[in-house]
């Protein structure tokens, strides 16, 4: 009796030292893999209104991601997540037609970001931005 | 505890899974008087697979670039969360490589293992050696410092000694005339996939020597310590009375890994750049040749031979004859007995080659 309770009692002592042996491995390998801070950057953008004429878009990086600023026939600037709601490939501006297109499989969206016709489920996510002195200020 | 019964169960009617633990671990017999010598081999499978893991950790944010590769290095060192650890323990993990690849090497020299009918344990085992330093000396260019610059210059320079070809080879070795991205770029190809793949499968060629030919019985506490093997036909060592290798030997493999982490582990901690000379914390310059350059403490001896004598290809040339001697030992010494003790004129040898290797590199060291 009093052998096997040792034997439980060093078991245990064993497994706890080998659990925590493992957890000094795996903390320092996780952290080294696991995405930097900083490396999908928060920071705002900013983006000269002469850069984005009538009808034309702008393409950029945003927290990490791509986004583009749209300014419409009308004049309306509009802010929006560049990536497709479908399966995340990245939207291409149709200038002719002032449409959002996904060419990976076919998604369409209009210049505000609404689906028209495709698989995408949900509308390309729009982005706050202000506009002083020029400059478009993005996030 | 019934589910993990059931999926042995699973595996064992499909492989004979407790046949074969029965035979190769339980059953595995091991020799009475074996020592804690007959554990190095398990200790640098360890090491090697820990610079596996390590390497490949490394290569996440390493860049073979001669223009990125010190930036990408000092990156790891000082950016990227315990990257300083992951490459600590590659560094100081490829020393001690060496370290216990040597003690390896004494132990069965001094053991007589290496003796008939296990030449080709020791062939193996030697190619794997060479293998090592292989990789030690193309690992040391990756980092681009001026101590990896020059290291390698002079390394690969040294080449260029021997007759007619020698000029070519060198050019051969660096992809140019010097030492520059060419080099980097094959000496990183050798490092990262060439070498380790090799001694990988060199590894399990000399795994598989031991398990056929079987472990050879240590001349220690035997009254009888003569290799009575006979020639006539293949016949496997076995040691009927012997201990099982599970759980009774792998328990002093874990016994022997643990110590060697234990002074792995306070080098890395508290003696982290004891391989690193402060020419390692400078980007290579090809048009500074930093002063005093010498190689890793493991090339000492071999850059002390070559100054020593008076023509730099009569040094290679008897470094090529030691190696080889070495190579061939096991069809030199055809003796029978194994008991160092009773071999004086091996030990006398290989008691002064050792001390010789120990100070050419220390002569080596502070010349």
């Amino acid at each position: 009796m009093e052998n096997s309770s040792r034997r439980k009692f060093l078991g245990l002592c064993l497994g706890g030292v080998a659990a925590a042996a493992t957890g000094a491995v795996i903390y320092p390998v996780y952290q080294y893999l696991a995405p930097q801070a900083g490396s999908s950057s928060e920071k705002k953008v900013v983006i000269p209104e002469k850069d984005v004429p009538e009808g034309e878009a702008k393409f950029f990086e945003f927290a990490g991601a791509s986004a583009v600023l749209i300014r419409t026939r009308q004049g309306g600037l509009i802010a929006l997540s560049a990536v497709c709601t479908h399966l995340g490939c990245i939207v291409q501006w149709e200038k002719n037609k002032q449409e959002f297109l996904c060419p990976c499989h076919g998604g369409l969206y209009t210049a505000e970001g609404t689906v028209i016709s495709g698989p995408p489920p949900k509308p390309l996510a729009k982005l706050p931005f202000t506009v002083e002195n020029g400059n478009i200020t993005i996030g | 505890m019934t589910l993990l019964k059931r999926m042995y169960d699973w595996i064992d009617v499909r492989l004979g899974a407790r046949e074969l633990v029965d035979k190769e671990l339980f059953g595995y017999l091991l020799p009475r008087n074996i020592n804690v010598w007959y554990s190095m081999g398990s200790i640098l499978l360890f090491i090697f697979a820990f610079q596996v893991v390590t390497g490949i950790l490394l290569l996440i944010f390493y860049v073979p670039d001669s223009e990125k590769a010190f930036g990408s290095v000092t990156h790891i060192m000082n950016n990227v969360p315990f990257g300083w650890l992951i490459r600590m323990c590659h560094v100081v993990g490829s020393n001690m490589m060496v370290l216990v690849l040597l003690f390896h090497m004494i132990s069965v020299l001094f053991m007589g293992s290496y003796k008939r009918p296990r030449e080709l344990n020791w062939l193996t085992g030697f190619i794997i050696f060479n293998l090592v330093m292989g990789i030690s000396l193309t690992g040391y260019l990756l980092p681009w410092s001026q101590l990896s610059f020059w290291a390698t210059t002079v390394a690969t320079n040294s080449v260029g000694t021997i007759p007619v070809i020698g000029q070519y080879l060198v050019e051969f070795l660096r992809g140019g005339k010097l030492v520059g991205p060419a080099t980097l770029g094959r000496f990183y190809a050798l490092h990262v996939a060439v070498i380790p793949l090799t001694i990988a499968a060199l590894v399990g060629l000399h795994l598989f020597l031991l398990e056929r030919i079987g472990v050879s019985t240590p001349p220690f506490g035997l009254k009888d310590t003569k290799n009575n093997w006979q020639s006539d036909k293949f016949r496997y060592e076995g040691h009927p009375d012997g201990i099982p290798f599970f759980p009774n030997y792998a328990l002093q493999d874990m016994t022997s890994i643990a110590v060697y982490l234990a002074f792995f582990l306070a080098i890395v901690f508290f003696d982290p750049y004891l391989f690193f000379p402060k020419d390692a914390f400078i980007a290579a310059n090809p048009y500074q040749t930093p002063a005093h350059i010498k190689p890793e403490w493991y090339f000492l001896a071999n850059y002390q031979t070559l100054k020593i004598f008076p023509s730099e290809f009569l040094g290679l040339a008897v470094q090529g004859v030691a190696m080889t001697f070495l190579a061939l030992l096991p069809f030199i010494d055809r003796g029978n007995e194994r008991h160092p003790l009773k071999r004086p004129l091996f030990m006398a040898c290989s008691v002064g080659g050792i001390l010789l290797w120990i100070g050419l590199m220390i002569w080596g060291h502070y010349s």
